[in-house]
Order: structure tokens, then sequence, then C-alpha cells
């Protein structure tokens, strides 16, 4: 692109934003045109002055932009107002981007779902046009100060309001994505997304939102589980999208407990998939099912503890001897692990070993739970709202999820937790400073894999069926893709890249063949471009950016405000 | 007696495929601390470039004994050197290089990301190469005449030509890399980096070339093991690097990582003990489907007790 | 400009649009324009991409032929029938997915599939609440249908059935066929899968008790490459015949390593090496080489020939694979009992459980022949083709009934 000068931009700056305000009030019209003739497309584009839930969702960008445009022309921002820490027209210009990229998408789905660019309405065309010229507009304008709206001061009743409105706002968009069946739409809304995250991002609403937050930790967390634990109400007994949102809340318990490792003490787990087929194929041998070689079963608590002790256990006996050696070999060593559980499940079938796990069939007709009369299994109605199995299970991996961040943020905040980091950032270092390297490792990777035990044992019931082919290399893979996708160390971030990792495979089927291909893709460009990953862990970002000084004392002040009475040495390390 | 020798034969020649794709992840990892994990995928790709090049010659099946051993077999060969070659330069370029001065997991982590889209790419794309065949599934690997197949007798023991071929492979290749870091201004200049990275760059050695030659070499020999394994198992697929790569690895640090003449003495001592574990291992554990178990137990074994490897090289932590 | 302005042109500009987008109705036009069909659908589950995508796409496009043929002949008058494809990846956890989306999908009212027993495994529990009949062309593993007890069989799941044999009947036949040319002395190997183990154990079962010897009994791993040792092994023993169980990926690779390791005895198996590309992985070692299958072969069956025919003129971009004809009966089969269960239905929810009821009667002379169930879902089907590999392409041995 032309670079433009900044006395230019200045003399732009009126008439750009006149023209793109108008051409995002154009974009927001056109949505009462029909955008596709065929109705099969999207979520049926096809009706004149009556827009799809989709078209509104681009009304509500257009206004959006619109505002961010024409707004300062009326406030005149100024030095040491509240105008002039929200960044106007950066954030106009990534509305513009996402006005643009939306009909781009949408043109490109239509096409391609109603078979040819003649099912492409005007109203499409309107958009794209208004589109390029509200994108033009908005490169025209001067970059704006980085956002400072956190320094805006609010009323605590303001914030508690503004969290729930985010988490309002978070339970809709998941609830409509889920909701939405065509790949196009969720793609498209996906864009969507991605695009508003942005443009609120460079608006400077986060800084604020997480000054909101960091007031009221509590009612966030609590919001947080409101949410989630209200999710299953919104599904009305729909069973595929509870499905999907269980098996994402089981990978994402593990995940995070992969992230104690990896994340925490910087210790590359390759075979990870195992300690969770260990708690699985334990609570499985447990469960009373027919197919069960052990005929004992104890009640489920006690089977969780089993299973995580069980998992723990094996974690010690990978962890023992291998943690002595260099962090290179502990990769390939974990990974051999894997292999070496998946064939031994496979093996002890009876025939080259003693039948533990029926071999390669598994262990199928695993019982639902039953907690006190209360059945997993059976479809419940609560206040008017069926609630079907797959809901049971998601609860249940909720308070495990629940149990599992607790313990993580509070290891991680503790001594135990600066130790794992210490480790992470100068294994010598840390030893010579009197840190027990060794204890503090194989306590992760115990930690870690009971963590993924317990995740495991809950598996084997909702999943009815354990089978060693569940358990490959790649579902390791996928898991550390999950921690370094979302950032390493985080809790939210390994979530988030959880979610993003189970969620696209299941709405995007028709793209299942390129699945694996743009998966390795994915960490490739990860690691170059953005190795912290999505949300990014402060320290962990400054190892990643060794040579930007910037980041560097920006880190170094919060950390100094923050952990006033800890001075970790971020500049110390390579 | 002669079913000992039997299985010491096939663990020879499977330990000499392993020393061919382990060398690669010596060599690599003594200069730059990386394990290539991608490794494996580069040895599958340069069967699969042989394979090309097959077709490429109007595939030929009538050949006669001297042409196929001297004319298909040596092009087979290069064409899988120059496709594994090309392949390793291009992700070291793409997705080590700009690593190289990031936290060590960040470019083990895109080794494995390449390892996945190489494969990935191999399953989806090679077929739409005009000529070549889908290769979702196993392909069927050209026979070469006078090897594909040909076996004789020593008493009552069967000795495979296709094993004969890898050994040979094996040997050749030994002396040639020996004189290549030896006796070349190169190789010599791979051993100071080895050694002392920063030194030799201010000795004038220019690093970069330095690590792309270590790919290359490594990359070379893992294209000639694709060959002999399409020779030696009849097939290829888009997935055989996986395992053998993770085989490989384990005899390069069973030999002692960094040390070339540890891989190749690592890779025998891992065939063989393949082979003969699942022929002396008494009772439902000496069946054939553990004989990875073994492997890998191995590899933990030594780690635990000799973690510099059996050929003893200095394990170098450089973090 | 001033303030006023502004605020007074995006008021205007709200006010507007919310009364335009007010203005319009999503009255919708096109439903009920095709009035009188009601739609049910037909799932199917199956991989369909990855590395058992051959197969699993063979199965789709069987159940698509089927449904069409329907459709054209208004084989349920007063309802469309559809298809809905899911694939599972030859996985248990996407397999589950696949089922789950189905099962709350009111429209669908039965499901042909699954290719994997491990996949079944996680597929039937989920549709067995909803009541959904499932009929795969595929899982050979006994204790789908009679329980983890063998010896003491109990259904499992009322809505499952199958149009293959189980590994019980396809083992012994391939042990009378090879006693019958006189061969006393065997070797088998298998990949431990469900249904390679359970058709090596048939098959040893049934050998040793018509007086055959298994000299040697071994097993591989399914991602092996390298049979090398296996066979050193099984070689020392001296068999006349090596029995396979497992599938072709596999059995062409282990036949070809076999006869170069000078082990020159034939390889057979049961219908998971019955395919083309068997041959094409062993090469010329395959010659003399033995499989079984389901079913009389397809040259002297009229039905199976309309059936090959049928599929051939359709236009399909890939091959039916080796469950084309399973497949083409299953979702025949759930015609079948639909014609009963929709005939008074007023949708297609209500009539899942008489579906199941209905599967009980179906009997009609389907592509792999006779088409019906037992009492515990089994295909009442016994007949089974030995297939030989001569000059590089199967062809018909020997037709044998099992008892």
């Amino acid at each position: 692109m032309m670079t433009i000068g900044s006395e230019s931009r200045q003399r732009f700056e009126l008439p750009a934003r006149i023209v793109g305000g108008v051409a995002a009030v154009v974009a927001a019209a056109s949505v009462l045109l029909s955008w596709s003739y065929d109705p099969a497309a999207l979520d049926d584009m096809s009706f004149w002055g009556a827009p799809s839930p989709l078209q509104f969702h681009y009304l509500a960008l257009g206004a959006l932009a619109a505002i961010l445009y024409l707004l300062p022309i009326a406030l005149r921002p100024r030095n040491g107002s509240w105008t002039n820490w929200v960044a106007w027209n950066t954030a106009a210009r990534f509305a513009s981007f996402t006005l643009l990229g939306f009909p781009v998408i949408a043109v490109i789905a239509i096409a391609l779902e109603a078979g040819g660019l003649i099912n492409v309405d005007p109203g499409a065309w309107l958009a794209l046009g208004a589109g390029v010229v509200a994108t033009l507009a908005g490169v025209l304008l001067p970059t704006s100060p980085e956002p400072a709206m956190h320094r805006i001061k609010t009323h605590p009743v303001i914030q508690i309001l503004a969290i729930a409105a985010g988490m309002g706002a978070l339970l809709f968009a998941a609830v409509f994505a889920l909701g939405l069946q065509d790949a196009g739409a969720f793609l498209l809304y996906a864009g969507f997304a991605a695009g508003l995250v942005l443009t609120l991002l460079r608006l400077g609403v986060f800084g604020w939102l997480a000054v909101c937050a960091a007031a009221n930790k509590r009612v966030l967390v609590l919001a947080a589980f409101f949410v989630a634990f209200a999710f299953p109400f919104t599904q009305n007994g729909s069973e595929a999208n509870m499905s999907i949102a269980t098996q994402v809340l089981i990978f994402g318990a593990t995940a995070l407990g992969l992230n104690i490792v990896v994340g925490l003490v910087g210790l590359l787990d390759l075979g990870y998939i195992a300690f969770l087929g260990a708690g699985a194929f334990t609570s499985a041998v447990l469960s009373g099912s027919a197919f069960a070689t052990i005929n004992w079963t104890p009640p489920f608590w006690l089977t969780v503890l089993i299973s995580g002790t069980v998992a723990s256990l094996l974690g010690l006996l990978i962890g023992s001897p291998t943690l002595r050696v260099s962090g290179d070999y502990l990769a390939i060593v974990t990974l051999a692990f894997g292999e070496i559980f998946r064939i031994t499940m496979n093996n002890l079938d009876g025939s080259d070993g003693p039948n533990v796990t029926n071999g390669s069939d598994g262990i199928p007709g695993i019982p639902d739970l039953n907690f006190f009369g209360f059945d997993f299994g059976a479809t419940h109605v609560i206040f008017g709202v069926t609630i079907g199995r797959f809901a049971n299970y998601f609860w249940l991996m909720l308070l495990i999820l629940a149990l599992i961040i607790v313990v993580f943020t509070n290891l991680n905040r503790s001594r135990i937790g600066r130790g794992w980091v210490a480790i992470r950032e100068d294994e010598l270092a840390a030893e010579a400073m009197g840190v027990n390297t060794f204890a503090l490792k194989l306590l992760a990777f115990a930690t870690g894999a009971f963590l993924a035990g317990v995740a495991g044992a809950v598996k084997a019931h909702h999943d009815v069926s354990v089978t060693p082919d569940q358990y490959v290399f790649l579902e390791s893979a996928f898991l550390l893709a999950a921690v370094v996708l979302g950032g390493m160390g985080t809790v939210m971030g390994v979530l988030i890249g959880a979610t993003i990792l189970k969620l696209l495979p299941e709405k995007l089927r028709f793209f299942s063949d390129y699945r694996l291909l743009l998966f390795g893709l994915l960490l490739v460009f990860m690691m170059r471009f953005r190795p912290e990953g999505i949300i990014a862990d402060e320290r962990r970002q400054l190892e990643f950016h060794a040579t930007d000084e910037e980041l560097a004392e920006e880190v170094e002040e919060e950390l100094v405000t923050y952990h006033a009475h800890y001075n970790p040495d971020p500049k110390g390390q390579k | 007696m002669e079913f000992f020798f039997q299985q010491l034969i096939n663990g020879l020649s499977l330990g000499a495929l392993y020393a061919l794709i382990a060398v690669g992840y010596t060599v690599v990892y003594g200069i730059v601390q990386l394990i290539n994990f991608a490794h494996g995928e580069i040895f599958m790709v340069g069967a699969f470039g042989a394979f090309a090049t097959w077709v490429l010659l109007g595939s030929p099946t009538t050949w006669s004994l001297a042409a196929a051993l001297f004319v298909l077999l040596p092009a087979m060969i290069l064409g899988g050197v120059v496709v594994s070659v090309a392949v390793a330069l291009l992700t070291e370029r793409l997705a080590y290089r700009p690593l190289r001065t990031a936290p060590r997991l960040a470019p083990l982590i895109s080794a494995i990301g390449v390892s996945v889209f190489l494969q990935e790419f191999i399953r989806l794309f090679f077929g739409y190469i005009p000529g070549m065949p889908d290769s979702k599934r196993a392909i069927p690997f050209p026979s070469v005449e006078g090897i594909s197949g040909a076996s004789f007798q020593i008493g009552q023991v069967t000795v495979q030509m296709p094993a004969v071929f890898t050994i040979v492979a094996l040997v050749v290749c030994t002396l040639f890399l020996w004189f290549y870091v030896n006796r070349t201004k190169t190789g010599r200049a791979m051993i100071a980096t080895s050694q002392d990275p920063d030194t030799a760059r201010l000795m004038g050695i220019n690093v970069d070339r330095v690590i792309m030659a270590a790919f290359a070499v490594g990359a070379a020999l893992a294209a000639v093991a694709g060959v002999a394994h399409g020779l030696r198992y009849g097939n290829i697929d888009f997935r055989m690097g996986f395992l053998s790569g993770l085989k490989a690895f384990t005899a390069a640090v069973l030999g002692g990582i960094g040390n070339i003449n540890g891989a190749v003495v690592g890779g025998l001592v891992l065939g063989v003990v393949e082979s003969l574990a699942t022929s002396f291992i008494p009772g439902q554990f000496g069946s054939t489907a553990w004989k990875d178990v073994w492997a890998f137990a191995l590899l933990i074994l030594v780690l635990v007790f000799r973690p510099q490897g059996l050929l003893g090289a200095k394990v170098v932590d450089r973090a | 400009m001033n303030k006023r302005i502004v605020k007074l042109a995006a008021v205007a500009f709200v006010a507007t649009s919310l009364a335009f987008a007010g203005c319009g109705s999503r009255t919708e036009s096109t439903s009920g324009s095709s009035g009188s069909t009601k739609v049910a659908k037909i799932g199917v589950i199956a991989p369909l991409s990855g590395d058992l995508s051959a197969l699993g796409l063979g199965i789709r496009n069987s159940v698509d032929l089927a449904i069409r043929q329907a459709n054209e002949s208004n084989a349920i008058p007063g309802w469309t029938l559809e298809l809905a494809a899911e694939d599972d990846q030859a996985t248990p956890d996407v397999g589950k997915n696949a089922a789950t989306k189905l099962a709350s999908d009111d429209a669908v009212v039965g499901v042909v599939g699954t290719l994997n027993s491990s996949v079944a495994q996680s597929v039937i529990p989920v549709l067995q609440p909803a009541q959904i009949v499932q009929v795969s062309p595929a899982n050979t593993s006994p204790t789908l249908t009679r329980g983890s007890d063998l010896s003491n069989p109990k259904r499992a799941y009322d809505n499952y059935f199958r149009t293959c044999t189980t590994d019980d009947v396809q083992g012994p036949v391939a042990a009378q066929y090879l006693l019958d040319a006189g061969i006393k002395k065997v070797a088998t190997i298998h990949d431990k899968k469900s249904y390679g183990q359970g058709l090596a154990e048939a098959f040893a079962a049934a050998f040793k008790a018509g007086g055959g010897t298994v000299v040697a009994g071994e097993t591989i791993n399914p991602d092996d490459k390298d049979f090398n040792a296996v066979i050193t092994k099984v070689k020392s023993a001296g068999p006349e015949v090596v029995y396979y169980g497992g599938e072709y990926p596999q059995a062409g690779p282990l036949s070809k390593q076999m006869k170069a390791a000078g082990l020159n005895v034939p390889l057979m198996g049961g219908d998971g090496i019955y395919d083309p590309t068997f041959i094409e992985l062993a090469g010329s070692a395959a010659n003399g080489d033995l499989a079984t299958s389901v079913g009389a072969p397809v040259e002297t069956l009229e039905s199976a020939k309309s059936f090959v025919e049928a599929y051939s003129n359709a236009g399909f971009s890939d091959p039916m694979g080796a469950y084309g004809a399973q497949s083409y009966d299953a979702a025949n089969a759930i015609i079948d009992a639909l014609k009963v269960s929709l005939k008074d239905a007023t949708d297609a929810k209500s009539a899942r459980a008489a579906t199941i009821t209905a599967m009980a009667d179906v009997s009609f002379d389907g592509a792999t022949g006779k088409v019906a169930f037992d009492e515990w879902g089994d295909t009442v089907t016994r007949v089974i083709t030995v297939y030989k590999v001569t000059d590089g392409k199967w062809g018909t041995e020997k037709t044998l009934t099992a008892e």
C-alpha cells in the first residue's frame, strides 16, 4: 500500500470522515435490499425490506462505523478529556475493514452455495461497494494514539452492568453461532465477530472492560459461571449443540492440565493424551459395564479419584526418569510414552497380555452416571425447559472445570507457581536460587496428569465407550495446539483455543478433509507470528519478543504494580 | 539357530534403514540443537520423489537387469534426493530459521506443524500431479529388477535383496559422509559450528550456509532410506514417516545424539533389539504386537542410565 | 458542522433504518408449495473423509441410489425420502456427534452405518433412546447384536440390525474350504481389531474342530508396515496356508513380504481383503491368494447385477467399495419397513418406533441375496463365496452355505 504523509492525512481528515460515515450508512441501509436470489443460501437473505438475522448484525456494524466516523466531528476530541482516550480513527478503520469483509464472504458463500455469482442480488453488491468506499476513507484517516479508555473513571454500578452486558453478549453470540446450521453463515458470523472484537479492541473498549473486570473480579467470575450454567437452557433440549459444548469442556479441561506442564513449567509433553486415556480406561473398567474386566463398581467420586491417581502415577512413572534430561528429549520421550500407552491398551486383550481393556474393541456400554437418583442418561424438565443427557454431563464438566481453574490459578499464584515460572525461564538460575527443580517438575507432571485423569473419568461415561484409537498422537498435538493457540500459561486463552479447535471442525464439516493441513499450517504460523497465543501471558510474551524494549518496560511496570511483593527480572534472560 | 540368524539379518537390515534416517536427526541436532520433528516426513517425501521419478521415466517395468540397476535405480535415488533436499531447505528457511533466537519450544512446535502439514499435503495433493496415483492410501512402489522380491539362501537363512541394498547404501553413505565432514571445507565448517557457533561466525564461517548443508545432508540420506523402504516393503504411504522417524530418533539418542557414528550404531542396535525381542521374549509379551513398545522402552532406559548415548557424544545444553 | 445536526442525523438514521426494517415481513412463501408430500430422512454415518473414505463414500452413494430409486417409483406414497449423510472419520467421538445431530433432526427415521464396529459402539447408544433404526452394512463384531456374553446371548440394542454376516459365519466357511482342499496345517495372523481378531479366532476354532492343526497364531499392529519379524516366526512353523484376519491395507503388503521372505504359501482372508486394492498392493505375489465374501457372486444373482448396473449409471464419482451391495440392501430394508410404518403416520418422528417393529418382517431379494433379520438383528443370509486371485484378478472359486 502507498504510504500517505501525515500532513495530507490531516488535510483529508474531515472529507474522509464524511465520506466514510455516508458509506457506512449506505452499507447499513443495504440490508433492506435482497442480498441473495436463492433463499437457501446463508440464512435466507432473499427478502426485500426484511433483513435476516445476519443482515441485522451487519446493520448494527454499519451504525457503529457511522458513529465512529461522524461523532468526533461533533465532539472535537481534546487532550485530557475522555474523548481523546478513545481511538476513534483506528476503530473506524477496522470497522470499515469488517464492513468490506462481511459482504465479500457473503458474496463468495452465496456464489458457492447457490451456484454462481448470478444469485447475488443488488443489496450485497451495494454493501460491497459501500465497504470499499468506507475502507478507503478509513485508510485516509490519521492513526489515533494508543487508546486509553482504561483511564476513564466509571461508577461501580456501571462497571457491573458492563460486565453483565458483556457476558450477555457472549452468551447471545455463542447461542446464535451454534444455531447456525449453514457453514457459510457460520463463517460469515465468525468473520463478523472477529471484526467486531478487533474494532472494539482498537477503540479501547477492552482496556476499559479489563479495568471494570479487575475491580469486580468476583462478579466477573460469578457472571461467567452463570452464563455457562445457563447455556443449556437456551438450547431447549437440542442435543447436538450440547454434545459439542460438553466435548469442548472436556477438551478444555484436559488442555488446562497440559497448560500447567507446557505453559507454566515449559516442559513440552507430546503424549499428554495418554493421561486422559488412562483416566478414561480406569473409569471404564470400574464403571460396571457388561464389558468391564473388573467386577467392582465404586461410587463415582471414588472412581474419579482413582482415575486421577492412576493417571498421576503414570505421570510419575514417566516423569521420574525423564525429567532429569533436557527439554527436547522430554518431548520425544513423552511422545514415545504416548505410543507405548496406546499400543499397550491395544495389547491388553487377553491374547497378547492380560485382559484389561478388551484390546481394540475397548470397553463399550458404559452406563450413565446416577447421583442420588438423578439419572444422567435421562431427560429432565427444569423451569419448563427440556434438559437432555448431554446437558447433565455439561454441568458436571462445568463443575470439574471450575475446580481445575481454581487449582490452576491458585498454584500459579503460589510459591510453587513462581518456582515453575522460574524453571521455565532459566532452569539453571532457578536451581542456583535454591528452587528444587526436579521435585517441582515432577509435581507439575503429576498434577497435570491428575487433572487429565479426572477429565477422562467423566469422558468415559459421556462417550459410553472407550477405545484405544481415541488416544493417538494427533490428539496430543491438538491439545498442545489449543494451549499454543490460546496462549500458554493463561486460563482464558486455553479455553478459547480449545473452543476454536473443537467447534470449528464441527461447524465446518465440508472442510474436514483439509482440517489437518490447516492445523499444521496454524502451528507454523502461530510460532512465526504470534507465539504467545491469542491471549498473551505477559511474562511469556516478553520471552518471545526478547528484543522489544518497549514491551519489556510495559510489562515490568505492570509487574511492579501488580506483584510488588516480588521482583522478577525479565531482562535477565536470553 | 537359523531362526536366530534369520531374525538377526532382519534386524540388521531394519537397523540400517533406521540409521540412514537417524543421521539426519543427529547432524541437524549437532549444529542447531533442534529436534527436526519433520525429518520423518522428509524421508517420506523422498520416497514419493523416487516414485514420481519412476513415473516420469515412463513407469518402466520390463527393463533389463543392467538397465534397472544402473539407470533406473540411480535415477530414482537422485529424484528422491532432489525432492527431499528441496523440501528440507524450504522448511528450514520458512519454519525454522525465523525462530532461531526464539525459546526452544517454538521451533519444536513449528516442526510438529511442518510434519503434519507435509503428511497432509502429500495425502491431498500428490494425486493432482499429472500421472500420479491417488495417494490417500498406500501406493505400490515400483519393482526394480534384481532387487524387489529377489533373495538368496545361506543355508536355511533367506537374505532378501532389498536388505542387501539397504546395508550397502548405509555403508556407502557413511563413507561419503565421513569424507564430506572430515575432508571438505563445508564439512569442517560444520564441525566448527557445532562446537561453537559464535566463534565459528567470527572466524568467517557462514553459519546459515552450514545449517543449510546440515539439513541437505540429512535429507539426502533420508531420501536414500525412502527408496530402501519402498524396495523393502513394496509400498509407500503418506504416514510412513511418523513411526520410522520416531524410531530413527530413538536410534540417534541411543547412539548419542550429535554423533554421526553413534546414529549408525544406534540404528543397527535398535533394529536388532526390535527383531530379537519379538522372538526371544517368552510368553504373551513376545508377540510382535509389542515390538514398538520394546523399542521405545529402550529409549527410556538409555535416557535414564546413559543419557549421553552408547558412543557418548557430549550433550551440549545451550538453552 | 455543529453538534445538533450530527445528533439529529444520527437519530434520523437509526429511526429510518428501524422503520424500514419493520415494514417488510419475513413470511415464508415457499413452504407448503410442495404441499402434499412429507419428508422423511435416512441418515448415513460412515467415514466420508480420511483413510477409509473409499469405503465410506461407497456406502453413502449406495444408500443415495436406493433412496433415489424409491422416490422415482414412489415406493411410499405421500412421502419423499431424503439422504442425510454425516462423516464419522472412522472415529468414535466424531461418529457420536454425527449420531447426535441426526437424532435431533425430527425427520430422520433410520440410519445406515457405521463402517467400524468401534464407532458403532458409540453411535448405537445415541440412536437407541431416540428409537431410530440403525442398519450396518459392515459391523462384524458379534457383541453388537448378542451382547457381551456370547455363550449366553442377549439382544443388546433393539434398534440395531445388520446386512453383513458376523465373523462366526465367515471364519468356519473358510476353514471348511481349506479342509476340503486337503490343507492340514495353517498359521493365523490378525491385526487385533475386532473384525480381524474375531475372524481369525472363529476360523482357528473351526479349523481345529475339523481335524486341522493351527501351527502358529500371531498378531500384528494395525499400523505396521514391517512384517518380516512375524513372517520369520510363522515360516519356521511351516504352514501350508496363512489365514489373515484384517483388512487389505495390511494384507496386501503382508502377502508381498511373505513371498519375498520365501514363505511361498497362499494367504487367505475375509471380505476385508476382497478388494482390488489388495491385489494392487501385493502385486504379482497375490496370485493364488484367497478370500471369502458374503453373498453369491454378483454375476450369478439377478438382483446384484441390476444394482451394479444402476450404480454405474448413477454417475457417482467414487466406486461402490467393498460394502456397496450391503449398504444398498440396508437402505432398502429400512425403506421396506418405512412402507409399513409411514403409511398412517402424521410425521416422521412418530413413525420411528413402528419402523423398528416393522424391521422384523422385512424380507426381499437384495443385492447380496435374501435380506431378512433373525431375532438378534443379524442377517439370515448364510451364503459365502470363496474367491481366488488368478492373473491379477479376483475370480470366483466356490460358493458355500454355512450351516
